[in-house]
């Protein structure tokens, strides 16, 4: 019997994909782990969850996200991207942890798929705009093509069309259409849809299945002498050579490489629009609660976005944009400038700020815009009945960004308005004040804000890796007069970093490749470590003690104290 | 079902047949070895006899360690790796049964070496979310032994000791001496302090290259616990891991390092996967490409 | 209200699965069933003179065998009157008798693969097979009618709880399910009954929409 890849065959019915159920289907030999998400999308995976190679259909179907039974890997709705690994709480998986997953269709009441398809799916010929009755799918331990054969005695009508994979039949002003999908060269489906549907389906559905199976039994009695033909030899797809090693830091800066379109512009509080970014074709990478994505502006700027979306919702990115007439121009292009309709660069989602899913409870603060990781965060932790709070900090009511999702979310937020600096910072310690291990907070907002809560923390006893937070700016004015030499011990290379230079920025000239993303020394992301010399810390993002010990630098605004500074590169 | 083994690293080993309990003095006992079936006996005399079914006169040497009787189907080692504290006098060493389960030797192992799952499969008894993080640890493979060791791992378990309800962090040592071989060591409950250790173990017998008999026992100081309630608990870890491993594709261990993807916890996985293959063997696993 | 019971044992879940159900308080008597076959001994012989677990005792009467200890505990402890409703007594009957033949096919693959029993595996495997097409079919046409249980009530029955385990055990003697969708489904449905626990072997499954 002939393998053929391409072909694009039925292989289950839309009634065997009920909510938070995982189908397990299978063609020619290739097994499928096959389920609907909570909005209807219809997911069709290889049935291997590349950590270990465990069956994803004896996984767990929540909703928005697949979770396999081993080790509890998340992988997410549409996109099959991994979106938590529970042994590295704190890590942000990377992007490009995917399942393999395989081009789908639901369409007149079955789900059709192909395992290496050369076309997009084509409605059969012989299928019209009209809703079949979907019969009771029959396997058969055979061959199809030897199913094929008999199925032509079929006891219905006269065979007015044949092909490869299906059959018609026709009697009276009624059509019989059978499909037989190859599950493995001695095994066949056989799906057959009614059509037009009948007056009484369920005498029909009964017939019919008494029929097929009638059927079924006669040929698996003719091949019952016969040694069963071996089975499919499946080829496993090796993984991505980067994912193959041992995790490494990812060494790109930021990069724009998706066209986006803003596909809908909305004024969600005072002074803040809320955008939603779709792509064109491809589908936008997973993201998990925490990213932003690097956004590029007409205006030639490049700036960060933390996305709002809760989890599974895969298909778009929102993000929130607060107005600020002291900026350097990014908020109010957008606000002014871009529209509903335009086509924007953004990257791929960055997280330096994950959220760790194995706390016995999560506290989220946030001041003003810095609502909006924390929006992402709090939906996924209710999604999974994990527990939380959030504290939001604004000035007036006016100023609460997406009351749609705050909605939602009611019964765990706390909403505090037009509190002073003094007070804000009472209320911060007395939320913090009772610290049980394995809590974790989550802090965004304003510099003055994020300091009056990490000092908070730390007296109530919070441990440094406890306390996260996550700054959208950094507001200090940048020393970059002095200079100073830095030596890479690992490369020994020793390089003069100028007056009016960073490290990152000579660094990049000689050929080293580093991560960075705002560059103002906010977001941790060009962090290195430092073995010789005095750090001069020009940054927000390290702690206290962190600065103090240094062995850290934040390599986009930091400097030297002393002549020489050498880095752990 | 069963295929011819000509892979001389596995042939050239001992391998386990079966617990001592279980074997009836002056009964002959059957079972399948690298493919190979094979009769096995004890007389009343104690005398061992290993003996191929298809072949009369191919006798296979015996060995009697740890309370299982071992054999080769090739030249094997004059030893068999140590296990020192079996030979302590307050110890009980306890066969905790044997399974069979639908899957090669090496990824057998390699659960047995994994703490990840401990909370999403043995749920409420060696782990528990939210406790779901595997800390790092360290991973030696010594050459002049022969042996992997993976130690200062640590994972949260509920209810750590009989003596308290609240969960904690529980010390492993993990040692693999043998190629389908494994032991795990923690701290022994009231003789922490003097740093002895409870050894809990499994000597895999590859009946084919994906299929395996797994004996399992502890040797523990425990006087506290009964014998029933050792081997009880023992036996629902082994009924939970099976129905995992029977769900894992491919079947025979991937050795190829493109063939599945690693996260820090793995550490010991990939050790033994790349200590496999610099070995040379190819029974039960896929070579890497 | 206690139990001889066997960790491992698929007719033994079923009692502590349906007494979990019903929120019963019990004692249990842990048989080493296996290697150490205690309940051929001969004081549990005593007790069930054909040496099989699991057995129940209850106000000094004993019980054995799984169906019989599952109507017990129904028609005296289940004050709902869902779990064994006169109405259905013939039809739930019918499938714990059809149970015993799951037991007597899946279960025994089971034996032979994981416990190294010495039995016709072949046998047992298609026997297993014609049972869950039967199965299989029943609960397709039951979820076409708005059913989701084997007996046509709107609660699930004793004979639910009498079928579920050996089937959702069926992979560990090499009877896969997948050419059964309406079983798994109809198993995902039974790990949703409130007060379901495992076994080793049967995991949970997600929580419903």
């Amino acid at each position: 019997m002939k393998v053929d890849l391409s072909q694009w065959h039925p292989v289950a019915s839309s009634s065997d994909l009920p909510l938070r159920h995982v189908y397990q289907g299978q063609l020619w030999g290739h097994e499928l782990a096959i389920w609907r998400a909570d909005d209807g999308h219809v997911n069709v995976w290889e049935n291997r969850c590349l950590h270990r190679g465990v069956r994803l259909s004896i996984g767990l179907n929540e909703g928005s996200e697949l979770r396999c039974l081993y080790h509890g890997w998340r992988y997410a709705n549409r996109t099959a991207g991994c979106t938590y690994i529970p042994a590295h709480p704190a890590d942000a998986p990377a992007r490009t942890v995917c399942n393999n997953t395989y081009q789908c269709i639901e369409k007149y009441g079955l789900v059709w798929s192909a395992v290496a398809p050369e076309r997009s799916f084509e409605t059969p010929v012989t299928l019209t705009d009209t809703a079949p009755l979907t019969l009771r799918a029959i396997p058969i331990n055979a061959p199809s093509d030897l199913v094929q054969k008999f199925a032509t005695d079929y006891p219905y009508g006269m065979v007015t069309h044949k092909s490869d994979t299906s059959m018609t039949l026709q009697s009276g002003a009624s059509e019989l259409q059978l499909f037989f999908q190859p599950v493995d060269s001695g095994k066949t489906i056989i799906r057959g849809l009614l059509i037009p549907q009948p007056v009484d389906p369920i005498v029909a559905l009964r017939h019919h299945n008494a029929m097929m199976t009638a059927l079924r039994d006669k040929i698996e009695l003719a091949v019952s002498g016969l040694s069963p033909p071996r089975a499919i030899e499946v080829e496993f797809k090796p993984v991505a050579k980067d994912l193959a090693q041992m995790p490494n830091i990812n060494t790109a800066g930021p990069k724009v490489e998706f066209r986006a379109k803003v596909a809908k512009k909305w004024i969600t509080s005072q002074n803040v629009m809320a955008f939603r970014l779709e792509a064109f074709s491809e589908q936008f990478p997973t993201f998990q609660p925490g990213a932003h994505i690097d956004v590029s502006l007409p205006n030639g700027m490049l700036r960060q976005y933390s996305l709002t979306n809760g989890p599974g919702q895969t298909d778009h990115y929102t993000i929130g944009v607060k107005r600020d007439v002291a900026s350097r121009g990014g908020s109010i292009c957008l606000h002014d400038d871009v529209q509903e309709g335009d086509v924007i660069a953004i990257s791929a989602p960055h997280n330096n700020f994950p959220l760790r899913r194995d706390a016995v409870k999560t506290i989220l603060i946030s001041g003003g815009i810095g609502i909006t990781p924390l929006l992402s965060m709090a939906q996924a932790l209710k999604a999974q009945e994990l527990p939380f709070e959030l504290h939001i900090f604004v000035q007036t009511k006016a100023d609460l960004a997406f009351p749609e999702i705050l909605q939602d979310l009611d019964a765990l937020t706390k909403i505090y308005m037009g509190l002073s600096p003094r007070a804000t910072r009472n209320v911060i310690s007395g939320v913090l004040a009772n610290y049980v291990a394995a809590q974790h907070v989550y802090i965004c907002g304003p510099g003055v804000m994020l300091e009056a809560a990490r000092e908070a923390a730390t007296k109530c006893g919070w441990p440094d890796e406890a306390v996260h937070f996550e700054y959208f700016k950094n507001s200090k004015e940048i020393d970059d007069k002095t200079t100073f030499e830095i030596a890479l011990s690992r490369s020994a290379l020793t390089l003069q970093v100028p007056a009016g230079k960073t490290i990152l920025q000579i660094l990049r000239e000689n050929g080293i490749e580093v991560p960075s993303s705002c560059e103002q020394g906010a977001c941790g992301t060009c962090l290195m470590t430092v073995i010789g010399g005095e750090p001069d810390h020009q940054d927000v993002y390290l702690s206290t003690k962190e600065k103090a010990s240094n062995q850290k630098i934040i390599t986009c605004v930091s400097r030297s104290k002393s002549n020489q500074l050498v880095l752990d590169i | 079902m069963t295929q011819h083994c000509d892979d001389s690293v596995v042939l050239n080993q001992w391998h386990p047949l079966s617990s001592f309990n279980e074997i009836v003095v002056g009964q002959k006992h059957r079972t399948v070895l690298l493919g190979r079936s094979l009769f096995y006996q004890q007389t009343a005399q104690g005398e061992l006899f290993v003996w191929s079914c298809d072949n009369v006169s191919f006798v296979l040497p015996t060995k009697r360690a740890y309370g299982f009787l071992w054999t080769s189907l090739g030249i094997p080692p004059d030893e068999l790796f140590a296990v020192e504290e079996i030979d302590e006098p307050d110890r009980q060493n306890v066969a905790t049964g044997v399974f069979g389960v639908n899957v090669s030797f090496g990824r057998a192992i390699e659960n047995f070496l994994d703490m990840g799952h401990f909370p999403f499969v043995h749920t409420g008894i060696l782990g528990e979310e939210p406790h779901t993080e595997v800390k790092e640890y360290d991973v030696d493979v010594s050459e002049s032994r022969d042996e992997i060791m993976a130690t200062r791992c640590r994972f949260y378990q509920p209810q750590a000791s009989l003596a308290s309800e609240a969960g904690a962090d529980v010390d492993y040592i993990f040692r693999v001496p043998h190629t389908n071989c494994a032991l795990l060591y923690k701290s022994s409950p009231g003789y922490e302090a003097e740093g002895r250790m409870d050894v809990i173990y499994m000597f895999l017998q590859p009946m084919g290259p994906e299929w395996t008999r797994a004996h399992t026992g502890m040797c523990v100081i425990d006087v506290a616990n009964s014998y029933e309630s050792i081997r009880y608990f023992q036996q629902i870890i082994f009924g939970q891991d099976k129905s995992i491993l029977e769900n894992q594709f491919p079947k025979r261990l991937p050795l190829d390092s493109r063939a599945e993807t690693p996260i820090r916890a793995d550490k010991s996985a990939i050790a033994y996967r790349r200590w496999l293959a610099k070995k040379g063997l190819t029974y039960g696993v896929i070579p890497s490409i | 209200m206690k139990l001889y019971d066997y960790e491992l044992s698929g007719n033994c879940y079923k009692v502590r699965l349906f007494l979990s159900i019903l929120g019963l308080n019990f004692d249990t008597k842990p048989i080493d069933f296996y290697p150490g076959r205690e309940h051929k001994s001969k004081a549990l012989l005593s007790l069930n003179p054909l040496g099989q677990l699991p057995i129940f005792e209850d106000s000094d009467a004993i019980f054995c065998g799984s169906d019989v200890i599952l109507s017990y505990i129904a028609e005296n402890y289940d004050k709902s009157g869902f779990w064994y409703p006169k109405k259905q007594r013939l039809s739930i009957d019918n499938w714990m008798r059809i149970a015993d033949e799951i037991t007597a096919t899946a279960s025994a693959a089971r034996l032979h693969d994981t416990f190294f029993y010495d039995l016709d595996i072949d046998t047992a495997r298609a026997g297993a097979h014609r049972l869950f097409r039967i199965l299989d079919e029943h609960l397709w046409f039951s979820e076409k009618r708005g059913d989701d249980w084997l007996v046509e009530t709107p609660f699930p029955t004793i004979a639910d709880i009498s079928c579920f385990p050996y089937v959702a055990l069926s992979e560990e003697g090499g009877i896969s399910r997948m050419d059964f969708p309406a079983i798994r489904r109809w198993c995902d449905r039974v790990k949703r009954i409130d007060g379901f626990i495992t076994m080793p072997g049967i995991f949970p499954t997600s929580k419903a929409a």
